[in-house]
């Protein structure tokens, strides 16, 4: 079960129209760095044209550019980052980060992680974990360069954060997906609908072990870069259904979550996640979640 | 430690740094705050500032470290724009190219490069006397390491 005509097929089950998508180069202002330096000025004086992005405080669509925006000086002070438009969504949906102990999972190569630290201004802790060593080192880069001084970085697998002995407020869960076919011109070659539920097992292994090390009013945001609901309302539902979760109202870019899945129906909750299909951003699912208060 | 205040001292600058939130790991050095302490464990990757890293006895600033000196009296020369934008390339500063010096003018000492809005882009060992007696197509400031770095580390 692969191939183009079986996933757009799906897609149109979903009740999406499958069209071609190409999303536009995006840039997120590091606040932390780049207050009092008037960066959309000297960008625009480099000759970098940008448009503020309508759903995101601090993104800006790269609409046209002389040079290359990833070699500026202004890019080399760590006073912006590249980041993909919707993938800059999850880390905006937390609550109060000021000063919180904070989890991101799945780190690398860290642009949340950098997001992160901007949102809580370098204050409490932010701890990063990424499975894969190599990766690390460009998470660690990206640290560098945008000079984050609240993180501290494991080599160790989502799975296993428990081991870390520590309770967070707040966890970021941009977890591995399948990816989509906007950010990805061979994806309807490389994957199958076994992959799909290979990561679907994975996911819910690294919600549960997050549900686990989640202080008891804490927050988790799920996101994924999949448009397969496998990995997406199927794992919320059962997020809520094994992990006492619940799902929180969100108010950002995209569509309400999928209550039905090819005839399957989920909780209602579930509507309140949102799913963006790709246009002029890429694919992406977004959920907050929240430990459910138990009632005496 | 000494490594850090070896180096801080080359660029004109003191730096007092408490031992307690100095952290080692694999010869890469960071500092961290009180807070950040206690989330540490001893097979991190990384954590808090980082400073910069010691390989065969030769110690390499971080970006961090070249930004913090920068706050304090370190010697500095503030370039234009062209010579920025040389600079983070890779290449040397040339006499022309500098508008202010701070500091040091001795050759041999190291300076950091600053661009014209007062940002730390690297930082270079003087080459030839700074004062505005030097020719002006003479390299003044040799580059050792500038944030341009960031783009070949991964290249």
């Amino acid at each position: 079960m692969s191939g183009k005509e079986f996933f757009v097929d799906r897609y149109e089950q979903l009740g999406w129209k499958f069209e071609d998508a190409e999303p536009t180069q995006a840039i997120r202002l590091n606040i932390t760095n780049a207050k009092g330096k008037n960066l959309e000025e000297r960008l625009q004086t480099a000759g970098i044209q940008l448009e503020k992005i309508p759903f995101l405080k601090t993104g800006y669509w790269i609409r046209s550019s002389k040079v290359s925006v990833g070699a500026t000086a202004e890019y080399l002070l760590g006073f912006y980052s590249i980041q993909e438009a919707a993938s800059q969504i999850p880390a905006t949906l937390f609550t109060a980060l000021k000063g919180k102990t904070m989890l991101d999972a799945c780190a690398a190569p860290g642009g949340k992680t950098v997001q992160l630290a901007d949102l809580m201004g370098n204050t409490g802790a932010l701890v990063a974990l990424d499975v894969k060593k190599r990766r690390l080192v460009a998470l660690s880069n990206h640290l560098e360069r945008c000079h984050v001084s609240n993180a501290v970085v494991y080599h160790l697998d989502a799975r296993q954060a428990s081991r870390l002995k520590l309770k967070f407020d707040k966890i970021l869960l941009d977890v591995p997906c399948s990816g989509n076919f906007a950010a990805d011109r061979y994806w309807f070659k490389r994957r199958t609908l076994a992959d799909v539920e290979r990561n679907a097992r994975l996911q819910r292994d690294i919600l549960a072990e997050a549900a686990a090390c989640l202080s008891s009013d804490g927050e988790i945001v799920y996101s994924t870069c999949s448009l397969e609901p496998e990995e997406n309302e199927v794992n919320m539902d059962w997020a809520i259904k094994h992990l006492s979760l619940q799902i929180e109202e969100i108010d950002c870019h995209g569509q309400k979550g999928l209550t039905e899945v090819f005839g399957s129906q989920l909780d209602g909750s579930v509507a309140r996640c949102r799913r963006i299909w790709p246009a002029e951003t890429q694919g992406f699912f977004v959920c907050k979640l929240k430990k459910l208060v138990s009632k005496r | 430690m000494k490594a850090i205040k070896d180096f801080a001292f080359q660029c004109g600058a003191k730096l007092s740094l408490n031992p307690e939130f100095i952290l080692n790991r694999t010869g890469r050095y960071f500092l961290v705050n009180k807070n950040l302490r206690g989330y540490i464990q001893k097979d991190f990757y990384y954590a808090g500032t980082y400073l910069g890293k010691v390989k065969n006895g030769k110690f390499f600033p971080s970006f961090n470290l070249l930004t913090i000196l920068a706050r304090g009296n370190a010697n500095k020369i503030v370039v234009d724009k062209k010579a920025a934008w040389l600079f983070i390339c890779g290449r040397d500063i040339f006499r022309r190219g500098i508008l202010t010096v701070r500091g040091s003018r001795k050759k041999g000492g190291h300076t950091l490069v600053m661009n014209e809005f007062g940002e730390c882009l690297g930082f270079g060992k003087i080459v030839c006397r700074l004062d505005e007696e030097a020719k002006k197509t003479e390299v003044a400031v040799k580059n050792i390491s500038d944030v341009g770095d960031f783009l070949r580390r991964e290249a």
